[in-house]
């Protein structure tokens, strides 16, 4: 086939050939997998289960659960940015928190879009409470848990109880113990959650500081006065 | 000693000459490549990223190159007929596998030791403090090395290439399910069957013991006790492979 081409191009016919071949896969890629692959919204639906990634991952769970943990973030991203339909964050969050259960983010992070944006404070409450069963000693864990209670279900004294807790476990910064203080003296107060919520613009990610200026934009607002 | 030590030497500089540098030029690029691509994208997690990421990479990029280069180590002997002018010297079949072993296990190790430093150089580059957690990691993963390498060393003492990786691979793989094996022999199963899987339980290398990346990532230190156990259980089952490895090879023919 190349018995007429000079030697120079003779030897370069065999890259030529792989890259015109790699080209042509992405092209069809490019092209088709949109129509062919997963229809949005389902794209999780066939992750697989926590435990079953734990026994494939031969050792390597953290780094697993960190592949599961970009995954989650990429799937919020895109549904963020269009439907906002995440229905499916709460399966890999289980999954990001099985492989690691000291993923102490993948909780908060969860637990907040559950609550916060689907509405499903419960589920929410739940994935933060397996994380409390996990790191018992992790003030944040308990302090997001007041944080819900407080902003999601208006549960002033479960929010407080936190809060105290919070307060209590080794490592937490000060205004930790000045909410818990403060939670016990006006709960259902307004300033209390204006003051959550920015703490949440100083703590959390890009994702959760956007939640919270609207939040704060809303109970700032002259009607929420 | 002194014999043991020079086939360690050599072998040292066989696994050098396998061009293993370039493991290292693959993982650097990886890693910066996590660094600069996922980091960002990890909502503050990056620093976790990327050293979850070094610190499998490293283990897993180590154990393969024990396993490819460790399963010719012998047959390349044999192959060549180098061992009929080794063995024409006043040394013993056994000491001339502890060389290999040693070898192989400290090229190894230092390729490991040199992974999990860069890992923690990327780390302190980034802004991020230096991870002296991962001083404990290293030490398991070495100690889990030795396992490795005995594995493949004794599947080599008696086996071909081929067979030796796959043979390691399957052992290595059963040894993570060890405790799955030990629960489903002993739930329901017959009382042969039982004993069976309990006596596979016993045999196969729990390497869940080396394992303590998901702490290391976290900030916690590896215990004193921890490290001790798991060197003392390296050394025992490691010292148990050698062995049944140069039994065998003691009474190996040659021709």
């Amino acid at each position: 086939m190349t018995a007429g081409l000079p030697t120079p191009l003779r030897a370069a016919f065999p890259f030529a050939a792989a890259a015109a071949l790699l080209a042509g896969s992405a092209l069809l890629y490019a092209a088709s997998w949109s129509r062919i692959g997963p229809a949005p919204g389902e794209e999780l639906l066939y992750f697989p289960s926590g435990v079953f990634v734990r026994q494939a991952s031969l050792g390597f769970e953290t780094a697993a659960a960190d592949a599961a943990w970009l995954r989650a973030i990429q799937y919020y991203g895109e549904h963020r940015l269009t439907d906002q339909k995440f229905q499916r964050i709460d399966h890999v969050m289980a999954v990001v928190t099985d492989l690691d259960p000291a993923f102490e983010s993948a909780y908060v992070f969860g637990a907040f879009v559950l609550a916060q944006e689907l509405r499903r404070p419960e589920e929410g409450l739940a994935l933060l409470t397996k994380g409390r069963h996990a790191n018992p000693e992790s003030w944040r864990l308990a302090f997001e848990t007041g944080f819900l209670h407080y902003v999601c279900r208006h549960d002033y004294a479960a929010a407080s109880s936190c809060f105290v807790q919070a307060s209590r476990l080794p490592g937490h910064p000060d205004y930790v113990e000045r909410f818990a203080a403060f939670a016990s003296q006006r709960s259902g107060n307004r300033d209390l959650a204006v003051l959550l919520w920015k703490r949440v613009l100083a703590t959390g990610n890009r994702y959760m500081q956007e939640v919270a200026k609207r939040e704060l934009a809303r109970l700032e607002a002259p009607e929420a006065l | 000693m002194t014999r043991v030590a020079a086939i360690a030497k050599n072998t040292l500089r066989e696994v050098a000459r396998e061009r293993v540098f370039l493991v290292l030029v693959l993982f650097g690029l990886g890693l910066a490549g996590v660094s600069l691509v996922l980091a960002p994208l990890a909502l503050g997690e990056g620093s976790k990223v990327v050293l979850d990421f070094g610190l499998a990479g490293a283990s897993a990029l180590s154990t393969l190159v024990v396993i490819v280069l460790g399963s010719s180590l012998l047959h390349k002997e044999l192959d060549r007929r180098t061992i009929y002018a080794v063995m024409a010297k006043p040394i013993r079949r056994s000491e001339f596998l502890f060389g290999k072993y040693a070898g192989l296990w400290i090229g190894a190790a230092a390729l490991l030791a040199t992974m999990i430093a860069l890992t923690a150089v990327l780390l302190l580059l980034s802004g991020g403090a230096f991870p002296w957690t991962v001083g404990g990691a290293l030490l398991l993963s070495l100690a889990e090395l030795m396992i490795v390498t005995g594995v493949v060393v004794f599947f080599s003492s008696f086996t071909t290439p081929l067979l030796t990786a796959f043979f390691t691979a399957a052992t290595l793989l059963a040894g993570h399910f060890a405790e799955d094996l030990l629960y489903f022999g002993t739930h329901g199963a017959s009382r042969l069957l039982a004993a069976l899987t309990q006596g596979a339980y016993w045999l196969l290398p729990h390497l869940e013991v080396f394992n303590a990346r998901g702490l290391v990532v976290h900030g916690v230190a590896v215990g004193q006790d921890r490290l001790l156990f798991a060197a003392a259980y390296a050394a025992l089952y490691g010292g148990a492979l050698l062995a049944a490895a140069a039994a065998v090879f003691e009474r190996r023919d040659f021709k």
